[in-house]
């Protein structure tokens, strides 16, 4: 399973973090996400695999400037 | 403790007034060529209108100069100002200082805005905010001291030139045991020998023992300030508690502001981690969304980035409180400790260096090529002792370096230097030659605009070439961000006050990764709202931070996310129980405003502040060259056909490169003209008579300015 913030997900083989956020079912554009600490940008979301019992962080950035 | 000697010249004892509501309610002026030292009261009208901060900075100096007062003119003035929130120890990010001066190398108002106790202890002395005219002979340091309650002029011939030094010598030298009571503010020899200057303000890190500094970098005031024989200022204050700024709600302030504090602490980790990367997890945030600046601006991308990124400095940056202000949650000012450079005058030996932060890594990192962490950091070092800006420094360097690489200048113009990018020995080098003013770096210290003067009418250089791939505007070099895909952000940058600064507007991701503005009319809405939004930061003695970086879990389902509204509400309760100034968060926009109308009126003022002087570089818009067309073919293939509609079958890539040129200037000049209008601006660009009334600044000067422009009943 995935730890996404407060929530469980459960985790199957192959699962991205394109995946994630579709079951998530989250429209939100999130630039970046953090899979166990390591910030992953959309451009690898699909690409991005996530391992069982990852702890996922999404991120609502907006700044940076 | 190294002995000084110091020379007293003046001395003004005075009375230390009990703050109110967060304000001193005088300020200071001195006026170095005559060593006049005097006190002001601060006109209610003043502060009801201008607020504080950097509002303050610029009634001061639009009283101190002409239109024609040029950047070294006695006259011009240096200002600095915190605001009514400024020296709050329990919220996040309330140590700000703002300093304003007519720049060396826009030839116009500069705002700049900085971290350190300077500005807090300043006002704590007495003073909402400090005027500095005229110019000293020989080397002079202020003294500004709230405990003994007297100001003082010293001449000081043997201070060092170096700014860590200065702000370690003189921090023991006032401290009277206590350095945490001390701030300095200073530059170095870069300040003298070009026009990017930037002034180091010190806080004291109790936890390493040392005087540490943040940079008002923007601008060259820096070099006004040596300029004007300033070898340094220093505040002295003592303990700063809640009760120091007495505001007129305590219970109120701590309430709003431990919600802030603890969220910040709560949701940073999980988030950025600025508290342990600072601003340094954004290198590669931008490179993955190809906006992080390399060579030059022309690719936003570049698979080396990972080596300049948050988990590389993450191990460099030394573990510890840093935070520039006592109690700020965020505390994202790192540092390097026992750095050792490998040029210059500290080669072989250990020094701390502050920083770097995410500008320094892309302004003298990507965008000149250079994917080295130690390369940046030594830059870093430099920059800030020398008293140069790290953005200008990278962005003109970067310019220097596709002039070299395309044949634009030789090495006959550069002294032999070969400057072609990812050289790190010449980068260093030229950086040492702009400190010392010797060789080449004193081209490459008068700025991008002087450059390309240089560059065409000199060395023979194509005028429309260099046009296109010089980053500045007004005169101000970019800060380290792509803008090309964001017509939003080529806003943010373009149609600024002061120049491209990404303070006023940072709208990219919303733009291109939310697409929370389509349209020309929402782009005009973000470039009205944020700018207004982030110059009451400045006003108020803020740091824009703890706003929108660190954002509420649930901010994403409000209805304007990009506004972080619950933190807008917070900064209004906020202003509410300092100032006792009942507001809503719209009245902090219409606050700003005013402020904001008049520094552009101020513009207009010192000859610019018109629709020309809002134009960017074609860099900055889209590709100059085949190589970048066709570095990113794919996409702008798909834009020509999908989106304008452009049959490009058959079309050459310089063809296509002209067609979309032609597009996007287009669009640039269509968003001008929404913004102005969103703006309550002329087509020129300038406020309108309703504009002005509306925002109570029509004073009789104010419409004189405007009338020589044609704006009048």
């Amino acid at each position: 399973m995935i730890k996404v913030g407060k929530k469980i997900i459960p985790w199957r083989e192959g699962m991205s973090v394109a995946d994630l956020l579709n079951d998530l079912k989250d429209p939100y554009a999130y630039p970046v996400v953090k899979v166990n600490g390591k910030l992953v940008s959309r451009i690898d979301f699909e690409k991005t695999l996530i391992p069982d019992n990852s702890e996922v962080y999404l991120i609502p950035m907006v700044a940076g400037g | 403790m190294t002995e000084i000697k110091l020379r007293e010249v003046k001395t003004l004892k005075y009375l230390r007034p009990t703050i109110e509501r967060g304000y001193a309610n005088q300020t200071l002026h001195v006026d170095l060529s005559t060593s006049e030292i005097s006190i002001k009261p601060l006109e209610e009208k003043v502060k009801e209108i201008f607020v504080g901060g950097r509002g303050f900075c610029l009634w001061f100096l639009w009283n101190a100069v002409k239109g024609s007062t040029k950047w070294n003119d006695p006259e011009n003035a240096i200002c600095i100002s915190s605001g009514p929130l400024g020296g709050t120890p329990i919220y996040p990010g309330s140590g700000k200082s703002i300093v304003t001066s007519i720049s060396p190398t826009t030839g116009s108002v500069m705002d700049s805005n900085v971290g350190g106790y300077f500005g807090p202890y300043l006002k704590f002395s007495g003073f909402d905010a400090l005027e500095l005219r005229g110019k000293a002979t020989g080397d002079v340091i202020i003294l500004i001291d709230g405990i003994s309650q007297k100001v003082q002029l010293f001449q000081a011939p043997e201070l060092p030139d170096m700014a860590h030094e200065i702000s370690h010598i003189l921090t023991q030298h006032f401290a009277q045991g206590k350095p945490r009571n001390v701030s300095v503010v200073s530059t170095g020899p870069g300040a003298k020998h070009t026009l990017m200057g930037c002034l180091n303000f010190s806080w004291y890190d109790t936890g390493r023992g040392r005087a540490r500094y943040k940079q008002a970098g923007r601008g060259g005031i820096g070099s006004v300030f040596s300029d004007k024989g300033i070898k340094a200022l220093v505040s002295c204050w003592d303990k700063v508690t809640v009760k120091t700024n007495n505001p007129a709600n305590e219970e109120e302030l701590k309430k709003v502001a431990k919600m802030h504090s603890r969220e910040i602490v709560e949701l940073d980790p999980r988030q950025n981690d600025m508290a342990r990367v600072g601003t340094t997890h954004l290198v590669e945030i931008m490179n993955d969304h190809d906006c992080l600046p390399v060579k030059n601006f022309r690719y936003g991308q570049d698979p080396r980035a990972p080596n300049l990124g948050q988990e590389v400095f993450r191990r460099i940056f030394d573990k510890g409180f840093d935070g520039c202000w006592i109690g700020c949650t965020v505390a994202c000012s790192h540092g390097v400790k026992d750095f050792v450079p490998v040029t210059g005058p500290y080669k072989g030996k250990r020094v701390f260096v502050d920083g770097p932060e995410y500008e320094t890594i892309a302004g003298c990192g990507s965008n000149l090529g250079i994917f080295d962490p130690y390369t940046v950091t030594e830059m870093n070092f430099y920059c800030d002792t020398y008293g140069l800006d790290t953005i200008s420094v990278g962005t003109s360097m970067a310019f220097v370096m596709e002039c070299f690489e395309t044949g634009l200048i030789n090495e006959k113009h550069t002294g032999g230097l070969d400057l072609s990018f990812g050289n790190r020995a010449g980068a260093l080098e030229l950086l040492h030659q702009m400190a010392a003013g010797r060789g080449f770096g004193r081209v490459v210290g008068r700025g991008v605009r002087q450059m390309k003067k240089i560059f065409a009418e000199e060395y023979g250089a194509d005028p429309d070439a260099i046009q296109d791939i010089g980053m500045e505007a007004k005169g101000l070099e970019f800060s380290e961000y792509m803008t090309k895909e964001s017509l939003a952000q080529q806003g943010g940058y373009g149609l600024t006050l002061k120049g491209p600064q990404h303070d006023e507007a940072w709208l990219i991701f919303l733009d291109m990764v939310h697409n929370y503005m389509p349209t020309f009319e929402q782009k005009a809405e973000a470039l009205y709202w944020f700018p207004m939004f982030r110059t009451w930061f400045g006003l108020c003695g803020l740091c824009k931070l703890p706003w929108n970086d660190i954002v509420p879990e649930d901010n994403k389902d409000t209805k304007e996310p990009a506004k972080v509204i619950k933190h807008v509400k917070w900064y209004a309760e906020f202003f509410g129980a300092v100032t006792g100034r009942s507001v809503e968060p719209g009245d902090l926009i219409t606050m700003s405003e005013a402020v904001y109308d008049f520094q552009r009126i101020f513009n207009l003022k010192m000859g610019f502040g018109t629709s020309e002087h809002d134009n960017i570089p074609y860099r900055a818009m889209g590709p100059v060259t085949v190589d970048e067309y066709e570095s990113r073919r794919e996409r702008y293939d798909k834009q020509l056909v999908e989106v304008y509609g452009v049959e490009i079958n058959g079309k050459s890539t310089g063809e296509k490169l002209r067609l979309l040129r032609k597009i996007r200037e287009q669009m640039y000049e269509k968003l001008k003209e929404a913004v102005y209008k969103r703006r309550g601006w002329n087509e020129n660009g300038i406020p309108t008579l309703e504009t002005v009334k509306r925002l109570r600044i029509d004073f009789p000067e104010v419409l004189e300015v405007l009338k020589a422009h044609g704006v009048e009943k």
